[in-house]
């Protein structure tokens, strides 16, 4: 089979201004979302309940280099049915309901426009601009399953499944540019989509906001059980068998 | 000194927390002053670095100076503002500095920083037993930061409060049980407080200060003198006598090593 050869015209009017433009709308998207975006108010009671919750995980787990009456008194602060803390502090479910929440909904509102919005308006733009395109190739072989991945938009059974459509060009820029802004907008900037997406992925489970209730009464069991162990039970030996 | 050099020596000293107040006061005046706008937007960190030094010396043209340059940067920035009661603090107009902080823990209640600043206020004034009690509220809510538990334990000694002061030493080693430091403080603390089960606390906690760091002076003097007590104590069992000896050699030896 003889190889393809494209046209260099396709490299300055097709290859490289998808690269030039998925770029700039990322910048694009970092500012306005810079602009748009509302930092998130922890309230007090949320950092106390966190910090205690830390106290008690350390507790558990170095709990073994304190004696055994401290250790058991501040399991008795967090635990004792009448007076510890994770039995007294009543924590209401947060209310996971958008609709009663405005700001909730405003903050997915732009989440919406500075993500989804521009997703689909200039992937399908680029997709009517740009359609049909064999843009570049990939220098390695490929097998068949690829070609659906690299030559969305061009249906060509005989086509070597390494070259590139134009459509699949944009995809591939979309999540590779991701370095490159790291680069030029320094860490967590919001022009990357990839991320957006792992949000999507990783289900709704982790982007609600952490219920103290359920973590006060896990934690509670998980103190309840944990065992003392006095770590500094040999520690004269040891240090006089340690050597020079 | 040029002032990339001392650009960069600064630089280091903010981000391992070093706090060489006067040499840093030293540097700014003779080779930074006249340079820092070409530092960049680096240049507000120097110029607030620079400005709690100053306030460490009691330099206030200098903090006045950097204030007054990041004031005009920042209007209502949180960060300055603290700067800014630090430096009411510093020139003990302590009224005019706690409303200032008050202002801005009404602004972000989560914000530790003001709050701190606050009991650091009654610690400098010499009001120890309103600060202790400031301090277990201001805990009460951040229930880790460490260095409000070494403060309240250093407020404790102050007081004589042993046994307040050991707990608050037992929550640092909690979190960090890798300091020897800690161990060794905790240890003086029991030794301090005597008695024969403080005393073999504090000679396991002297033992672990050691083992996890074999050349601390203060470790070996303060192990000899709890396995001294021990040895003569009225409790001590026979068993324990040789072990209280054996580690009297042990710490002897080290230091007449050293």
């Amino acid at each position: 089979m003889t190889d393809l050869l494209i046209d260099s015209n396709i490299r300055t009017c097709v290859f490289l201004p998808i690269v030039v433009i998925t770029f700039l709308v990322g910048i694009l998207r970092h500012y306005v979302s810079v602009l748009t975006g509302s930092t998130k108010q922890a309230d007090l009671q949320q950092v106390q309940d966190s910090q205690v919750l830390i106290r008690s995980r350390m507790l558990r787990e170095n709990g073994g280099t304190l004696p055994k009456s401290s250790f058991q008194m501040r399991r008795h602060y967090f635990n004792n049915e009448d007076s510890g803390y994770f039995k007294t502090q009543k924590r209401t479910s947060p209310n996971t309901n958008p609709m009663s929440d405005p700001s909730v909904m405003t903050d997915m509102l732009k989440g919406n426009i500075t993500n989804v919005l521009p997703m689909i308006v200039i992937g399908g733009w680029i997709n009517w601009m740009f359609s049909g395109f064999v843009t570049t190739k990939v220098p390695f072989p490929l097998t068949l399953r690829f070609k659906p991945m690299l030559q969305r938009g061009i249906e060509l059974t005989s086509l070597d499944p390494s070259w590139v459509s134009s459509a699949s060009w944009y995809f591939l820029n979309v999540f590779g540019l991701r370095s490159i802004y790291t680069l030029v907008l320094g860490e967590n900037n919001a022009a990357d989509q990839s991320r957006h997406f792992q949000d999507q992925m990783s289900g709704a489970a982790m982007a609600l906001p952490p219920d103290p209730k359920q973590a006060f009464k896990a934690e509670w069991e998980t103190l309840e059980i944990c065992e003392h162990k006095w770590a500094l039970q040999n520690v004269e030996s040891e240090l006089l068998a340690m050597k020079d | 000194m040029h002032w990339t050099e001392a650009r960069d020596l600064v630089r280091k000293w903010r981000e391992d927390n070093v706090r060489k107040s006067s040499e840093l006061i030293e540097i700014w005046e003779n080779s930074l002053k006249d340079k820092v706008h070409k530092l960049g937007d680096e240049q507000y960190q120097v110029l607030e670095q620079v400005c709690v030094g100053a306030l460490d010396c009691h330099r206030i043209d200098v903090a006045e100076y950097c204030l007054k340059k990041l004031m005009a940067q920042f209007k209502d920035s949180s960060r300055i503002l603290l700067l800014n009661a630090m430096e009411l603090e510093a020139i003990e107009m302590y009224d005019d500095a706690i409303e200032l902080l008050d202002a801005l823990i009404k602004r972000d209640a989560t914000n530790p920083a003001p709050r701190k600043r606050k009991i650091a206020i009654l610690r400098s004034q010499g009001k120890t037993v309103e600060a202790i009690k400031e301090l277990t509220v201001y805990l009460k809510r951040f229930a880790i930061d460490q260095e409000a538990w070494q403060e309240l334990s250093d407020l404790y000694l102050s007081e004589q409060e042993y046994g307040k002061a050991s707990f608050c030493m037992e929550e640092l080693i909690l979190h960090n049980p890798h300091n020897h430091l800690f161990h060794e403080r905790l240890a003086e603390i029991k030794y301090t407080q005597g008695g024969f089960d403080n005393l073999e606390q504090a000679r396991a906690y002297y033992c672990q200060a050691l083992k996890l760091n074999r050349n601390n002076m203060r470790a070996l003097f303060g192990l000899y003198l709890t396995a001294y007590s021990i040895a003569t104590s009225q409790k001590c069992v026979s068993a324990k006598k040789k072990e209280a000896h054996n580690l009297m050699s042990f710490a002897m030896k080290r230091i007449s090593q050293r």
